[in-house]
């Protein structure tokens, strides 16, 4: 049935449905309404939950981890300075393989202070081992978060769900919430491949020596390799159920497209109309929205965007003294492909400026109009 | 159900994982400080004239272990269920919950242990020192008299309290209304120091030759006899007056004393309120006379308060002239007074006549209740006595026999509980007498303090637990307020003030059973480990071992981090340097 929920709470509904059984955060705007609500959930008995009330997001992390490590679905949620103070515990509980889910809404990092839309502060954490998936709407980051369990615990990987401050954590859009029949269907409960156990006692993540501590990383590569498949498999699953199906990219009038967008988190809903303007203008111009940032999704790209002319990357954040994050990973997945296009990076949109119709289309013209990039970042709509 | 994924037998999962026991770990060794358990002083009983162990006592009846409570108070107060009803709470004030929502009500909460011990009839197990075949005379039957005689039994002296009147209890039998504190009460707890092996000999008025011929019988005489005389106004008509003692005297004798009409009380002290009082229960229309302001009274202010709900009229600043007798009336002339700075001394406004201003009061009935004195003059030290030991609560002279006065002949403040604090101390500085000497009394009576003083434990006295405990004050922000949440206090029933007025029943009801229960909760136990278990709980290195009800820390996995110091919610822990 369907709702009209802001993207926080489709976050919420969808921690409820998937009955996690311990939920530890520290409030931090814009993230706070998913758990707040949770917490309410927790606390009134709709979840049979633990929400544990931390100090810091550090301690939040670490209280996922501690429950995750003996075996129980966990959930937390943060933002900006809060993720930067989980960073060393994101190693952690990736290297730890466990299976914890986090929203991550995409808030831009002080100083100056701004709560606002930035990609910078998930996309700094792309090293640490989680796996990284960027929403559109209500209802693809309701679907994402069920998803996301059925993943981690596949692979023993945790997942990050990143959604776009305000655009999407504080917009109202009807959400299809299905029964908790149908995602019981879909998500069975968590049956942990290792868990501690006070009746068998034993550590883990204790010391790693040389001589296994590369191939403890190297197996880490090796699920990583394999969430492309086991994702497909996963939606497909999702698809029978519920009909729904976003793919780790999706292509928009790609197939004779000279000009290819590339648009992540809600700029993708934005894009999709002023490709559709320009396309009955005639242009030849085609959207590639991108869901999984990591593991990254080399193949695909390759396959899409290989043999168009052009590559217009639209990056709402910045990595300092380089360029756009999203550019850069693409100019490094289409750099060993034989003829490769040209990739055009554009910044614009940092700190919640808005990323209008007029900005893409303007990021269009410029791409169609040059022969190669004037620089590795163009940055858009700078004030004077 | 699907439980395992299905795709699990395809990922790898290659993790540090060990069986071996990580005891061999010895974290201790990273350790520079060590966590300490080290109770602390708790407000309340620093504050408690008595020096009960209160913090302590509220633990002990939340754990429903009245009759470890009851004993506990006992070691140093042997009358609970009086001070429960007649104290003026000091421990309330300082009360650290007072700054997060409100005071812990200390004050009934002793009652209903009091209460328990005398409805239960426990049998206690106090501790006392051995038969030491000295004798003491003590003079009085009052509280002070009373606690001495207790205080000193429990180490050891037998004792003979000589009494004028024909039952013992002096203020607390004769002098206190009923309606604040019944007679059960009072007999119940005489009882109780009676079976310690007290001797009291009642219509025994003590003079001066009735001690000359007793002292050698004696190895002490300890003199407790109250203030039993009223003062004088020293004004024209005064005899025309009634006497406030007397009055309340003859109330407690159940003897009849009419008193409708308007009736004009005189005096600020508790005895003006309790007369007032009393007289509004007997019908009368009752203004209450006093030369300073109402905020200046001595009387305690919870009285006062009670006095002005039941209807008193208190006139302030009004200092009597003369009582004139006219038409089987009495005409009492007033001088209007007024404020002229304050006392230095003693924090009042000082009062002077308001010019020629004066007021006729017009009534059936005058009561004067402006203070007392000793009924016999007797020979009290001087203060410049060199051979004489100032102790607070009361006065030691090593004559031959040891000469002690003590209750309101010493005390500052003339209450019940500072009439125990002064048995106890005598008890204390007789005996460290008879076994160290003079000199060592000022020191002694020192080390027994409850934090920094004044008051004094007869537990640590006698070598108790409380002996080991740090007499650093827990203060509010010593407290982890993280473990509470803010809960009203619980207030005892009362009878409504319409039922107050042809009635001496007791104003206050006792503590039900469910109200001492959630009462004690809210009390943070001040510096007392009352074995929550948090140090236990939060240890990351499982360092702290439960042993029985004892917590210990195994210093070979103790890494000095403090977590359990800081989770202690009230302060009973205490992190150390390691040397």
């Amino acid at each position: 049935m369907k709702h009209v929920l802001e993207g926080s709470h489709a976050v919420s509904e969808a921690v409820r449905l998937a009955k996690v059984q311990v939920v530890s955060a520290y409030p931090i705007t814009p993230q706070t309404h998913i758990v707040e609500a949770l917490s309410e959930y927790c606390s009134d008995g709709t979840m049979n939950a633990r929400f544990l009330c931390v100090e810091s997001e550090h301690s939040a992390m670490a209280a996922v981890i501690g429950a995750s490590s003996a075996g129980v679905r966990t959930f937390t949620a943060t933002s900006s300075q809060g993720l930067a103070l989980m960073h060393e515990l994101l190693h952690w509980s990736s290297a730890a393989r466990l299976p914890i889910v986090m929203a991550e809404v995409n808030r831009a990092l002080a100083p100056g202070w701004n709560i606002w839309m930035d990609q910078t502060d998930s996309l700094a954490q792309r090293d640490t081992g989680w796996i990284q998936l960027y929403c559109e709407d209500g209802q693809e980051v309701f679907d994402t978060t069920l998803q996301a369990y059925r993943l981690a615990e596949t692979v023993n990987l945790p997942v990050m769900v990143v959604l776009d401050a305000f655009f999407l954590s504080h917009t109202f859009e009807p959400v299809d919430i299905p029964d908790q029949e149908l995602v019981d269907r879909f998500l069975p409960p968590f049956s942990p491949r290792i868990a501690l156990d006070t009746s068998d006692p034993f550590a883990m993540g204790q010391m790693a020596p040389p001589n296994v501590y590369m191939e403890m990383r190297h197996d880490i590569q090796k699920a990583m390799e394999q969430v492309s498949d086991i994702f497909a498999k996963v939606e497909e699953e999702f698809t029978e159920i519920f009909g729904r199906t976003y793919g780790m990219v999706e292509k928009v009038y790609c197939n004779d497209a000279q000009v290819i967008m590339v648009v992540t988190g809600t700029a993708a809903s934005t894009c999709r109309k002023v490709i559709s303007d320009l396309r009955s203008q005639g242009e030849k111009v085609g959207m590639l929205k991108l869901k999984m940032f990591r593991p990254f999704p080399t193949d695909l790209i390759r396959e899409h965007l290989g043999h168009v002319q052009k590559v217009a990357v639209v990056d709402r954040n910045f990595s300092f003294g380089a360029s756009g994050i999203f550019a850069q990973e693409i100019r490094a997945a289409l750099c060993n492909t034989l003829k490769h296009p040209p990739v055009f990076g554009y910044i614009t949109g940092l700190g919640g400026r808005d990323v209008t119709p007029e900005i893409l289309t303007e990021i269009y013209w410029k791409t169609k109009h040059s022969s190669a990039p004037e620089d590795e970042s163009v940055w858009i709509g700078l004030l004077d | 159900m699907t439980t395992e994924p299905k795709h699990a037998e395809k990922i790898s999962l290659f993790i540090s994982r060990s069986n071996i026991s990580t005891e061999i770990n010895k974290t201790g060794t990273w350790r520079f400080v060590r966590p300490k358990y080290h109770e602390k002083t708790a407000p309340c009983s620093a504050a408690c004239p008595a020096g009960e162990d209160i913090a302590r006592i509220e633990m002990l009846s939340n754990q429903g272990r009245y009759q470890d409570a009851v004993e506990t108070i006992l070691l140093e107060n042997p009358f609970p269920s009086v001070c429960g009803r007649v104290c003026f709470h000091p421990c309330e004030t300082v009360c650290n919950r007072a700054g997060f929502d409100d005071p812990v009500a200390i004050h009934a909460l002793e009652r209903f242990i009091g209460d328990i011990a005398i409805r239960d009839e426990l049998t206690l197990k106090l501790k006392k020192f051995p038969e030491n075949g000295k004798t003491v005379c003590i003079v009085g039957a009052g509280p002070s008299g009373l606690a001495a005689g207790y205080f000193l039994s429990q180490l050891g002296y037998s004792c003979d309290i000589y009494e004028a009147r024909s039952e013992p209890g002096g203020i607390l039998r004769w002098g206190i209304p009923r309606y604040r504190l019944p007679d059960d009460v009072v007999a119940s707890e005489i009882e109780r120091i009676k079976k310690t092996g007290v001797k009291i000999i009642c219509n025994t008025p003590v003079t001066q030759n009735f001690l000359q011929d007793v002292k050698d019988r004696y190895h002490a005489l300890f003199i407790g006899c109250g203030h039993g005389r009223s003062l004088k106004m020293n004004i024209p008509g005064e005899n025309l007056a009634f006497n406030g003692l007397e009055f309340l005297n003859l109330l407690r004798k159940r003897k009849a004393v009419p008193s409708n009409g308007t009736t004009a009380v005189i005096g600020g002290g508790n005895t003006a309120i309790d007369v007032a009082r009393s007289l509004v229960r007997l019908g009368a229309t009752t203004t209450l006379v006093y030369r300073r302001r109402k905020q200046d009274m001595p009387a305690f202010k919870d009285e006062v308060e009670m006095a002005d709900k039941e209807g008193v009229r208190i006139m302030e600043l009004y200092s009597p002239l003369e009582i004139n007798e006219d038409d089987g009336e009495y005409v009492l002339s007033l001088q209007r007074m007024k404020t002229s700075g304050m006392e230095t001394d003693r924090g009042r406004a000082r009062v002077v006549p308001d010019g020629q201003a004066i007021q006729h009061l017009r009534v059936r009935k005058i009561i004067v209740a402006i203070g007392a004195e000793p009924s016999t003059p007797w020979q009290f030290p001087s203060h410049k006595n060199a051979e004489t030991l100032y102790l607070g609560h009361c006065t030691f002279t090593a004559s031959e026999p040891p000469l002690l006065f003590g209750g309101d002949l010493t005390n500052t403040i003339k209450s019940v509980p500072d009439a125990v604090a002064s048995g106890k101390q005598a008890a204390m500085a007789l005996d460290i007498f008879f076994k160290q000497g003079r000199h060592a009394i000022t020191d002694r009576l020192n080390s027994c303090l409850v934090g920094n003083g004044p008051a004094l434990s007869m537990e640590c006295y006698m070598g108790g637990k409380r002996w080991v405990r740090n007499p650093h004050i827990v203060s509010y922000d010593d407290i982890n307020l993280d473990y509470f949440s803010q809960t009203p206090r619980v207030e005892s029933e009362s009878l409504a003030i319409n039922k107050r007025m042809n009635s001496f029943d007791e104003i206050e009801a006792t503590f039900t059973l469910n109200q001492a229960m959630e009462e004690t909760r809210r009390c943070f136990n001040c510096g007392i480990c009352n074995a929550c278990d948090n140090c236990r709980i939060f240890c990351p290195e499982i360092a702290v071992i439960l042993q029985g009800a004892k917590r210990q820390i195994n210093l070979d996995y103790c890494k000095g981090c403090g977590i359990c110091v800081f989770e202690c919610p009230r302060s009973a822990m205490d992190l150390e340097e390691e040397l």
